[in-house]
């Protein structure tokens, strides 16, 4: 099931254009990062999504419900860099935004507490928000944006500002928010987009150039490095005279008795050069595997 | 309505919070009591002060019951004006400029929800504020000077207080175009004065113009009667201030909120 | 000076409200996070500018944000 629809998401700043027609739709109950360079239009793209931005061209549908224009009620959103009304507590600010969102008073109140207790901000509940630090405000930010059970969470950069303690928390909340919505949250990072997300999009340059599941680009990507030493430079010279010619085998360099082997699945090409070596009772010094990290991946496809 | 209701309390607790029902009514008071009490004790000063030559005789007369009032009614058209701008500048472009407007329209706020609670919270005080200047002033002349029925001074108050409604409503407006409230209150305090102006020297001819309704007041409070141009300038005036509001929602809604 | 003592009770609301303006100011003050400049100066306005000291820090020394 669907939560929210994307088509050809255009946006243009003074003729400038930042996203080229970026597509993709997001499911229920996933958690879906939305990875790329700082000045990739990450940002750009969930202030559209949230109403803040109007696409230049482009559709945004949510498929379940009735399209009768207003969809900021399906939507939690939380910015880069939460504001709040400084003078207001913790709890009047979280009360206040859920009745903005659409509940009653004491509805807002209950909701209030439980996410105070979520989120781990019940000390400072009724601090006034003008003395929270950097952290907490994040924190009440992702209460604010969750206050009125959204279909759909639109984080920015929601761990990028915490040290790593705040960082793990957030991450750790992230996993849970899933469970009541669809959540996109925006990362320069790819670690934590790993860590949590079960898709991935790709940003570069205002286009997706490459999304999935995080298991279907692994498999897609699964290419590694195989570095194999044996005894002396005869040996080596059989060995390749043996594998060479494999399908599996995409390139690989000689140096004397040692060679570097790219190969693209990583698992056959584990099982053939072993057994090669076992049969041909050839003398290994060294078997080296490197997979590709995401990091990897994600270089490779920015610069393809 | 309820959600209306919880933006207008939101508006009302931010003024209590920064003081702005205090300070503002307040300083209106002061405002109001001062011309009174200085055209009744200039004089009495700069006698009992002397100094002066033998002879001289400083005739300085004291004003009419009107005439007090409606000195007051200049300062809140000048420093009371200023005021008002000034607190009214912010209230839509400083929630712009700080990005937590964005974060309360992401939610199913109506736009005009947000323009109109501002608005009516900004009514209530800048009416509170002026009520009590001018019931101070009017105090203050009764006490001195003669008491001017209550039924008339009620009277002036509403004609004056008509276009003091109108530069609020023209702040909020302002405010809500642009996203610098300087830039709000500047633009603000100009057209004020422009139409002042322009009102002032072409007043045979613009007798509709709500800048007027200070000389109207004044007139009406002379004469009892109430001039040819009252009613046309408050008409103009309501027509105005429904036609910024409108226009300030309108424009409002098709602004982005964040970049 | 004779001359104000014989009106005397005109003042008296006047004297309040300039009174209570200087509180409420302090208040503000001390509770307030930022000032448009240092806090100190705007402390002296607040308690020696008479009348205006309060409203000038309310207009201008309080940071909208």
């Amino acid at each position: 099931m669907s939560v929210i629809r994307v088509e050809a998401l255009k946006k243009s700043f003074k003729n400038q254009p930042v996203i080229k027609g970026v597509s993709f739709t997001l499911g229920e109950n996933r958690c879906t990062a939305l990875v790329g360079p700082n000045g990739a239009g990450k940002t750009t793209i969930l202030r559209m999504l949230s109403g803040l931005l109007k696409p230049s061209s482009g559709t945004i549908t949510f498929p379940e419900t009735s399209n009768n224009g207003d969809f900021r009620k399906f939507i939690g959103y939380l910015p880069q860099h939460p504001v709040f009304y400084e003078w207001m507590t913790g709890k009047e600010f979280l009360e206040y935004a859920g009745k903005l969102g659409g509940l009653t008073k004491e509805e807002a109140a209950v909701r209030a507490e439980e996410l105070f207790e979520t989120v781990g901000l019940g000390e400072a509940k009724k601090k006034r928000i003008s003395k929270y630090s950097g952290g907490m405000r994040q924190r009440l930010g992702i209460a604010q944006a969750m206050i009125h059970r959204p279909r759909l969470l639109l984080l920015d950069e929601p761990v990028s500002a915490l040290d790593p303690i705040g960082r793990r928390e957030v991450l750790g909340l992230l996993e849970n928010l899933k469970k009541m919505s669809a959540v996109l949250f925006s990362t320069h990072i790819l670690n934590d987009a790993e860590e949590v997300s079960d898709e991935i999009l790709f940003l570069h340059k205002g286009e997706i150039v490459e999304a999935g599941t995080m298991a279907r680009l692994r498999e897609k990507y699964r290419q590694a490095k195989i570095d194999l030493t044996l005894g002396n430079v005869k040996d080596m010279e059989l060995f390749i005279e043996q594998v060479s010619n494999k399908d599996f085998v995409q390139s690989f360099l000689v140096n004397g008795n040692a060679a570097t082997f790219f190969v693209e699945n990583v698992e056959e090409a584990k099982t053939v050069f072993l057994r090669e070596i076992l049969e041909q009772h050839l003398p290994l010094i060294k078997f080296e595997i490197s997979k590709m990290s995401l990091e990897d991946v994600f270089m490779k496809v920015v610069r393809s | 309505m309820s959600l209306w209701f919880t933006l207008f309390k939101k508006e009302w607790l931010e003024m209590v919070r920064n003081f702005k029902i205090i300070w503002v009514p307040l300083t209106f008071l002061l405002l109001g009591s001062m011309d009174p009490l200085t055209s009744y004790y200039m004089p009495k000063m700069i006698d009992a002060l002397g100094g002066l030559p033998e002879g001289t005789v400083i005739e300085i007369p004291y004003p009419s019951p009107p005439d007090s009032l409606m000195m007051s009614v200049a300062q809140f058209d000048t420093i009371g004006v200023l005021i008002i701008v000034l607190i009214t500048m912010g209230l839509i472009a400083g929630e712009r400029k700080s990005g937590v407007a964005a974060m309360i329209l992401v939610k199913p706020v109506p736009f005009g929800f947000y323009i109109t609670a501002k608005w009516a919270a900004s009514l209530l005080l800048m009416w509170l504020s002026y009520i009590t200047g001018m019931l101070a002033s009017w105090y203050y002349t009764g006490v001195l000077f003669g008491w001017i029925p209550f039924g008339e001074f009620l009277t002036a108050l509403i004609l004056y207080g008509v276009w003091l409604t109108l530069i609020m409503t023209l702040t909020l407006f302002f405010s809500a175009v642009f996203k610098v409230p300087g830039l709000a209150g500047f633009c603000s305090i100009a057209l004020a004065i422009v139409i002042n102006l322009v009102s002032g020297v072409l007043s045979h001819r613009l007798k509709w113009s709500p800048a007027l309704l200070q000389t109207y007041a004044g007139e009406y409070l002379h004469s009892g009667e109430f001039s040819a141009g009252t009613f046309p300038s408050i008409l103009l005036a309501t027509a105005a201030i429904i036609f910024l509001m409108v226009f300030a929602i309108i424009i409002f809604r098709n602004k982005e909120l964040s970049g | 000076m004779e001359l104000f003592f014989e009106h005397y009770a005109l003042f008296i609301p006047l004297i309040i409200a300039q009174f209570v303006l200087l509180i409420v100011a302090i208040i503000d003050l001390v509770r307030i996070e930022k000032t448009n400049g240092p806090k100190w100066v705007w402390a002296l306005v607040i308690i020696f500018v008479n009348i205006i000291g309060p409203i000038l820090y309310f207009i201008f020394g309080r940071r909208h944000d």
